[in-house]
């Protein structure tokens, strides 16, 4: 993709290579995400909960594509792998409520995880487990449009 | 201090520099702006979680995304700054304004303790046994992520299809 092409009147340059930028990414990037996971986390206790602290992951990468050039980071995330991550966050989701179907309770009544297989405060891990895959949908869509947004520069009709 | 009328004159004056500003760049900036301020907005009327939201995805990741898409796009010429306006598209908005405005007489005022919300016998059940029945201390979340589970499976679903149906529309299997 960065290969120049002949055409440089219509050529779109949105990267560029700065030094500051890409060493505030570098200082930023993991307390963001902590954050994300963090809002995610607790959001069963205070405000927050897995679209946002999803949209918050997301932002790491939007913030990493934006500093070292999206290609790359594309071609380093893999694109089938983010699709497989889509596809997991939602699986997982329904087979937590489907399992507490299985187990005899309702739908995501996360109660008869504990009186069935034993594990204590497994409503609120529940909870937890959901707003985990919830941000897993949310931070791969939204990384997903962050890339085929970027994609489109380079086909289609150019003025 | 009062701080409602600043920021509503704020959110105001974002909102018409997002419609008037010939500049599409600066529309984004100051659509974004605006995204900012309606966050502020949700948590002025105590409600976090909306303006978490709001911050993250209207202020955040949609004005990213935006500029990207206007990468293709070119600097109007001329020296002009303010858009020219649209009377008609402008007369129609005024009536939409107006029709809306009608219903704000309905509205209880914020933060009155007699509001179908706050006397309604489910937030009152929500509030009372959130912690003993779901051991999670923000009601939101024990509403959103218990109680109203499958709702929620179907937002995240929605999150889901929006991606799978981008990947439709561009005919294309993965995100590239």
């Amino acid at each position: 993709m960065s290969e120049s092409s002949p055409e440089t009147i219509g050529e779109v340059r949105n990267y560029v290579e700065s030094p500051i930028i890409m060493a505030t990414v570098r200082i930023v990037s993991p307390f963001v995400f902590t954050f994300g996971l963090f809002i995610m986390f607790h959001g069963a206790d205070s405000p927050g909960g897995g679209f946002q602290g999803g949209v918050i992951v997301a932002t790491v990468m939007l913030m990493l594509g934006i500093a070292f050039g999206i290609d790359p980071l594309r071609e380093w995330v893999g694109e089938s792998a983010l699709v497989a991550i889509l596809s997991v966050g939602v699986a997982a989701f329904l087979a937590i409520g489907v399992g507490t179907v299985a187990l005899g309770g309702g739908f995501l009544e996360y109660h008869v995880i504990e009186t069935e297989l034993g594990i204590y405060h497994a409503t609120k891990y529940g909870i937890e487990a959901v707003e985990l895959f919830i941000g897993v949908i949310v931070a791969s869509t939204i990384t997903g449009l962050f890339f085929a947004i970027d994609a489109g520069k380079n086909d289609g009709d150019s003025e | 201090m009062n701080v409602e009328l600043p920021l509503l004159a704020f959110v105001l004056g974002a909102a018409l520099a997002t419609a008037v500003l010939r500049d599409v760049l600066g529309a984004i900036i100051a659509f974004a702006t605006y995204s900012l301020g309606i966050a502020v907005v949700w948590v002025v009327l105590q409600a976090p979680d909306v303006g978490l939201t709001e911050a993250a995805v209207g202020a955040g990741v949609t004005t990213v995304l935006f500029l990207l898409t206007i990468a293709k796009t070119v600097r109007p010429s001329g020296e002009r700054v303010i858009e020219r306006l649209d009377w008609p598209a402008l007369g129609v908005s005024v009536l939409l304004v107006g029709v809306l405005l009608t219903t704000l007489g309905a509205l209880p005022e914020i933060g009155s303790p007699d509001t179908a919300v706050l006397t309604s016998e489910v937030t009152t059940y929500y509030l009372e046994n959130a912690y003993s029945e779901v051991e999670v201390k923000n009601a939101v979340t024990a509403v959103l992520a218990a109680y109203r589970g499958f709702d929620t499976l179907g937002e995240a679903v929605v999150v889901y299809s929006a991606g799978v149906g981008l990947l439709v529309v561009l005919g294309k299997e993965v995100f590239a």
